[in-house]
């Protein structure tokens, strides 16, 4: 018997030595393996004519199984955010390891010859694939560009009749208003002056800026209404007493009075904390003010673990007396 | 959105206020209903006041009827918001020059809930100041005007 190999395309052991290379199943089993590698091969191949740059999606880090050479390649290929689709295996299958190992596997596992090109990129096919992805590179730049104006000019068109909106309602409110300090009107004209330069400059980057400054100095300014300045009469930053500390003289005496409303808020205070307590627990609904008699622990004959059972009887024999002695009371009151 | 949120029409009505709201924050604006940024903060405010429910009770009041709580918090810009906890005044640094009061509009409803928590938080700790968690960006600017200087 020859010796124990694995074959790693059947993934079983063999005993028969290199014949079983030419066995039926394994022939199969080498059908079907190239058959699953040949699309993405095929896909890829497609690739080199016209390569396709596209927005770097994670999907894009999938991997594939190269037969020949038996390893996980890369499938695309992405640097930064742009993915260049089939780019890295393409790379593998020029390069010159693949095209050794493709040799070799052709060879041990005795397939078609015929198929063995289809696997192969030749290096003239490489270059014209990369000239390719140069093209296609410029051109996604381009369109990306393209988006972006368009967005710009939307953000602008929104921005003008945003302000144009503020202005016309704010025109009417000026005139009203004369006796505003002399900083309010002046700093709404210069933002609006501000606003409408930068609105009108071209480029891109002037937007985000002018809109941010927008809030910081209100648009609409807040309403100035005068020093609260009354000589005399101290306010909260020179420490007076606060309006609401002050006694009213309208105060009845009877108001003043803080005893009971203490008690209350006091009452108050412990029956949230009863409220927190469980409803249902033990003697929630006991009777604090009940008063209790001597006799309130249940008698269950005081029997006792030491001393003589004529004691506990006694005892039990005065209790049931006293017991009874006070039941009759009980009835006839 | 005023006609949304009780007004407060009088010193004794105020007065009331401060005194007998327990255990929640207190958020007085003062302003006017008419002017666009007190219509700007009513909006917040009243949009607010049922998820702050349990946390804070909100008033307006007019500058026109209590001058002399516009005197005495020295308002000079409308709108302006107090804030009292238990009948004591809470100070806040919002990084702007003045501690007493919040000036202007708040940008949107999430800043003033913070605000509002931030002073429950520093409240029920004792603190009668506290830092406030909104962007400096976002805080209105306004220049303190000082008479005679």
């Amino acid at each position: 018997m020859a010796p124990p190999q694995r074959c790693p395309l059947c993934r079983q052991t063999f005993f028969c030595g290199r014949g079983h290379v030419y066995s039926r199943k394994h022939q199969r089993q080498l059908k079907a393996a190239l058959e699953r590698f040949l699309p993405q091969v095929e896909a890829a191949r497609k690739a080199v004519r016209a390569a396709q740059v596209e927005r770097y999606v994670p999907e894009h880090e999938r991997c594939c199984w190269c037969l020949c050479c038996s390893c996980e390649v890369r499938k695309h290929l992405s640097h930064g955010n742009l993915t260049v689709l089939h780019g890295a295996l393409l790379e593998h299958l020029a390069s010159p390891e693949h095209k050794k190992a493709t040799n070799k596997f052709w060879w041990e596992n005795k397939a078609e010859a015929q198929m063995k090109e289809k696997f192969l990129i030749s290096p003239q096919d490489y270059a014209r694939f990369k000239k390719s992805m140069v093209k296609s590179l410029d051109y996604y730049e381009e369109k990306e560009d393209e988006v972006i104006k368009e967005m710009a000019a939307q953000i602008r068109e929104v921005e003008q009749s945003r302000q144009e909106v503020v202005r016309s309602v704010l025109e009417p409110q000026a005139e009203p208003d004369p006796e505003e300090g002399s900083s309010a009107p002046g700093s709404r004209k210069g933002t609006n002056s501000q606003v409408a330069s930068s609105s009108q400059q071209p480029s891109f980057l002037d937007l985000p800026p002018a809109p941010e400054l927008d809030w910081m100095e209100p648009g609409q300014p807040l309403t100035f209404i005068g020093h609260q300045d009354v000589p005399g009469v101290g306010n909260i930053h020179s420490g007076a007493t606060p309006p609401w500390m002050i006694q009213d003289e309208e105060y009845s005496s009877g108001n003043q009075q803080i005893g009971p409303s203490y008690e209350e808020f006091l009452k108050e205070k412990e029956k949230e904390k009863l409220k927190k307590l469980p409803p249902d627990r033990v003697g929630a609904n006991f009777d604090h003010s009940s008063s209790t008699s001597a006799g309130w622990l249940p008698s269950f004959g005081r029997v006792w673990n030491n001393g003589r059972r004529w004691q506990s009887r006694h005892q039990f024999k005065t209790e049931a007396a006293a017991r009874n002695k006070q039941q009759p009371h009980k009835e006839t009151s | 959105m005023s006609f949304l949120l009780p007004k407060l029409t009088s010193k004794k009505e105020v007065d009331q206020a401060i005194k007998c709201t327990a255990e929640k924050v207190l958020v007085l604006r003062f302003g006017r209903d008419e002017d666009p940024v007190c219509l700007q903060l009513d909006d917040i405010l009243s949009k607010t006041a049922p998820d702050l429910s349990k946390m804070a009770a909100i008033y307006l009041v007019d500058v026109a009827d209590t001058p002399v709580y516009t005197q005495y918090f020295d308002i000079s810009y409308i709108p302006s918001t107090v804030f009292f906890f238990n009948g004591q005044h809470m100070k806040v640094d919002y990084g702007s020059p003045d501690h007493t009061k919040f000036v202007g509009s708040f940008k949107t409803k999430q800043d003033f809930i913070d605000l509002i928590e931030v002073i429950y938080r520093g409240a029920m700790r004792g603190k009668l100041i506290v830092q406030s968690p909104i962007d400096p960006k976002n805080i209105p600017k306004y220049d303190l005007l000082y008479q005679d200087i």
